[in-house]
């Protein structure tokens, strides 16, 4: 375009010229200069950029270093806030910006004029370090260090405005771990913080965000403010009310990091109510705080029932849907209602048939295509939880094309968060009971499925295998044929001695559910030379874990309840032939602290002995000599009354 | 087609206050996947009948003293092919609920007159007849009491000429699995029993598969 070449062209002229007035001894030259590089930047990426990439964010770094030298012997006051004026506006907004003022050694100059007797220079001092604390490329303060905390408190206290904002700034970038958190619940820091709730707005939304970080799971961070700054969370609560909706928002943060941290507080239904109240009004506004809000909503309710039912009974669901429903909704606006949807659909069945009701069904399957992966990782997960709905689950409504097609091309998206959270949604829908597993197959999903089950990355292989699990249960001879050989016998044989003891589990439960249903299945156990058996045997021999044992009980139990070959390949794991001094891994079971495990075991040895196989007398003779029925008679009183019923039953057969 | 009756939020839904004091009952042939077949008595006047019925365990939640699944109805006369129904079961574990139905038409007469016909239940009844058993501690019965409503037909219309219009009182033994139940729906016979054993599907001796919601 004409007029932008030639306001380009005017623009190069003119710069080299400004670098070098930039580095004028004319002082008034050099204020000029600064000058007109501030305004052409301000609040200007494209020119931040420009000015960048030729070498002007140095020459004012330059200019703020020599005024500084030059300080004592004449007035430099002015030079000094306009150059820290013009570095705090390439910080501001723009990281390219922070790296080049790091670069070029301006961060401790920076931070000197902190100290300087002139307040203006200190102010823009201190304006400009916060547009960088704003970055996460700032330098990490280190608050363990010696004196360091004197310092923050000496920023904390100013009386300077801004250089209080610029303390709460660094506490809310640098403090990370529990021992930053437990340094900073120094009284002096938690006083001074707790004193600016009640400051001017700046201080307000500053103080309630570096409380939030202090407090951010540390209850003992928690428990210090509570106690020892008189009305604190009174005083927090007050500014749910205040006039400023960003007030109003972090307060309603810092609340929620509080009870999340320790939920001995704001228990009360009353501030249960008004923070799921004040967070869906803040949802309704058009910028930043409509797109935080979901995100302070779901951290609210994730996982407590109660303030899930708060927030349906607020009507939420529908209040989101409304949303929703909105043309081009910004991606973190987007991503956020999707996951304040999840979390109310995930344990509250009266959400999920809102939701369906309202048929958001379509909305958010439409949402896994999105550009955005944050988008389509929420909208699985929101998927995931309304496909908790068994009533729904068994009436087949998931396993629709639409879905399962999109569903099934997430499995290979490049986000790896994507995936695991599609994996997640696929695990429940193919639990499918009306008998339409077969269009995850048709659909391609099973070769996903067990190319992700060789993925290196462990969480993406217990994920696949847990739906493979499910999609096995209950699944018909065909569908348990086709699993299988795509799968492999020896593909699963390795998964069972996967090196992660949760990636062992999930193939056990899945062998578990081939090995059920119709008889000829427990064939399947003892093709290629029996390998699989054999790996299942291996590791209850070294169960690291009692869920893994659980699994794997329940795999043998179902093959004892075959015919007398199967029943006698069991009693083979259970007591090999080798006498190698080891007690068997039933005995240890039966002996465990967890009941299930306890259960599973006893109803391996009730099948193996069960009345009418003819087998059974002598399997009772080999069990009673591996001192497994003197075991069984030590439980008959066990706690637990499920282990109490088998015992007798296993008792009554031996 | 009798009207169905309209679900209301459960009056019998204990509040949370007394909770967590009582572990649920858990009992390992009452879980998912589980199967039980066996007969409907629904004998009228004009002649005895019984419909041969299998039922499946889809779903169990103790917490919240959920268990669903369905229920298939074999030989029935107006249907040509097996009827299913999806059903929602109450477990009476006195936290989520209790002996009280408090809806689906049921006063709590009937509930008693129900409950009564289970011999094991017999014990509790002077306590039920107080406040629905809401003080009793059932984590070490060896029965489970539940209520099983069902939802909707799987398979077929709402046109198929049957009703889901009633419940089911449902009486679990945790020892063998026999399942002992009574529909009630005022404007059916009364006292239509039901009556399942736990199946093994030919295998000589039992299976158990499972599945998880992530």
């Amino acid at each position: 375009m004409p007029t932008s070449a030639t306001a380009s062209s005017s623009y190069r002229r003119a710069t080299p010229d400004l670098l070098v007035r930039l580095g004028s001894t004319d002082t008034e030259v050099k204020l000029r200069a600064l000058r007109e590089v501030k305004n052409q930047i301000i609040g200007n990426r494209t020119k931040k950029l420009s000015f960048l990439k030729l070498g002007a964010v140095p020459a004012v770094a330059d200019a703020l270093a020599q005024a500084q030298a030059q300080a004592q012997a004449q007035d430099q006051a002015e030079l000094l806030v306009q150059s820290a004026a013009v570095l705090g506006s390439f910080a501001c907004g723009f990281d390219a910006g922070v790296r080049a003022v790091l670069d070029a050694g301006a961060f401790p100059n920076l931070i000197n004029l902190l100290s300087y007797p002139d307040e203006k220079v200190v102010d823009a001092g201190a304006r400009s370090l916060r547009m960088i604390y704003q970055s996460k490329l700032a330098p990490k303060y280190d608050f363990l260090k010696e004196k360091s905390l004197g310092f923050l408190l000496s920023l904390l206290n100013s009386k300077n405005e801004t250089v209080t904002g610029l303390g709460a700034s660094i506490i809310i970038h640098s403090c990370e771990t529990v021992a930053e958190q437990n340094a900073l619940c120094h009284p002096g820091v938690l006083k001074k913080l707790n004193s600016l709730l009640e400051g001017s707005s700046s201080q307000k939304d500053a103080s309630l965000e570096s409380l939030a970080t202090i407090i951010k799971n540390n209850p003992e961070a928690a428990s210090k403010f509570v106690s020892e700054c008189g009305r604190a969370l009174s005083s927090v609560i007050d500014l749910t009310k205040d006039r400023y909706p960003r007030t109003r928002l972090l307060a309603c943060i810092c609340l929620i990091v509080i009870r999340n941290t320790s939920p001995c507080y704001l228990q009360d239904i009353g501030i249960k109510t008004k923070l799921v109240h004040l967070l869906l009004e803040l949802l309704d506004d058009p910028g930043q705080l409509g797109e935080d809000s979901p995100f302070a909503l779901s951290s609210l309710i994730a996982q407590k029932e109660d303030l899930q039912r708060l927030a349906f009974e607020a009507n939420a669901i529908d209040k989101l849907y409304n949303h929703l429903q909105k043309d081009s909704l910004h991606p973190r606006r987007f991503q956020g209602i999707l996951l304040v949807l999840a979390d109310l659909c995930s344990k509250l069945e009266s959400c999920r048939s809102r939701f369906l009701s309202l048929e958001m069904l379509d909305l958010v399957t439409h949402a896994l295509t999105h550009d955005n992966a944050d988008v389509r990782a929420a909208a699985c997960i929101c998927l995931k939880s309304v496909s908790r709905s068994i009533k729904t689950l068994s009436a087949g409504r998931f396993m629709n094309e639409m879905i399962v097609t999109q569903l099934v091309q997430l499995l290979h998206d490049p986000s790896t968060s994507v995936q695991v959270a599609a994996l997640g949604a696929v695990s429940n829908i193919v639990v499918d009971f009306a008998t339409h597993k077969s269009l995850i197959v048709k659909c391609g999903g099973l070769k996903v499925l067990v190319q992700l089950s060789k993925s290196m990355d462990a969480t993406l292989r217990l994920n696949a295998l847990w739906a493979l699990k499910n999609l096995m249960f209950l699944a018909d001879n065909v569908c348990k044929e086709g699993i299988l050989l795509e799968l492999t016998i020896p593909l699963l044989s390795s998964l069972i001695c996967d090196p992660e003891p949760s990636v062992q589990e999930q193939a056990l439960a899945l062998v578990r559910n081939l090995v059920d249903g119709c008889i000829n299945s427990v064939e399947y156990v003892f093709a290629e030379d029996g390998i699989l058996l054999d790996a299942i045997g291996r590791q209850l021999r070294s169960a690291s874990k009692a869920e893994i044992g659980i699994q794997g009980m329940y795999v043998l139990g179902n093959i004892a309840s075959g015919n007398e070959f199967h029943k006698e390949a069991v009693m083979h794991q259970l007591l090999p032939q080798v006498n190698d001094g080891d007690r068997s891994f039933i005995l240890k079971f039966l002996q465990n602290n967890d009941s299930q495990l306890r259960t599973a075991a006893i109803w391996t040895i009730i099948n193996l002995t069960f009345p009418s196989s003819p087998g059974a007398s002598s399997r009772v003779v080999k069990l009673r000599n591996a001192d497994i029925v003197s075991q069984l008679k030590t439980m008959a009183k066990d706690p637990c009354v499920d282990v109490q019923l088998r015992v007798r039953t296993a008792l009554g057969q031996l | 087609m009798p009207v169905r009756v309209v679900e209301s939020s459960a009056p019998s839904q204990v509040s949370g206050a007394n909770s967590g004091e009582t572990l649920p009952q858990v009992c390992s042939l009452l879980s998912v996947g589980q199967a039980f077949s066996g007969t409907q008595n629904v004998s009228s006047l004009q002649k005895d009948e019984a419909w041969r019925v299998n039922v499946r365990i889809q779903g169990c939640d103790l917490e919240h003293g959920y268990l669903c699944g369905t229920m298939e109805a074999l030989n029935v006369p107006m249907a040509d092919t097996p009827v299913v129904t999806f059903w929602e079961g109450e477990i009476i574990d006195t936290k989520n609920y209790t002996f009280f139905t408090g809806k689906w038409e049921a006063t709590q007469e009937d509930d008693i007159r129900h409950w009564t016909k289970f011999p094991s239940f017999r014990p509790y009844l002077s306590r039920v007849e107080v406040d629905g058993g809401k003080s009793l501690d059932l984590s070490d019965s060896e029965h489970i009491y539940m209520r099983w409503k069902e939802q909707y037909f799987v398979n077929v219309g709402t046109d198929c000429g049957l009703t889901i219009a009633g419940f089911y009182y449902v009486c679990f033994s945790c020892s063998d699995g026999y399942i002992s139940g009574f529909y009630y729906d005022p404007n059916s016979s009364p006292f239509q029993k039901l009556e399942l054993k736990s199946t093994n599907e030919g295998r000589s001796g039992f299976s158990f598969s499972s599945y998880e919601l992530q």
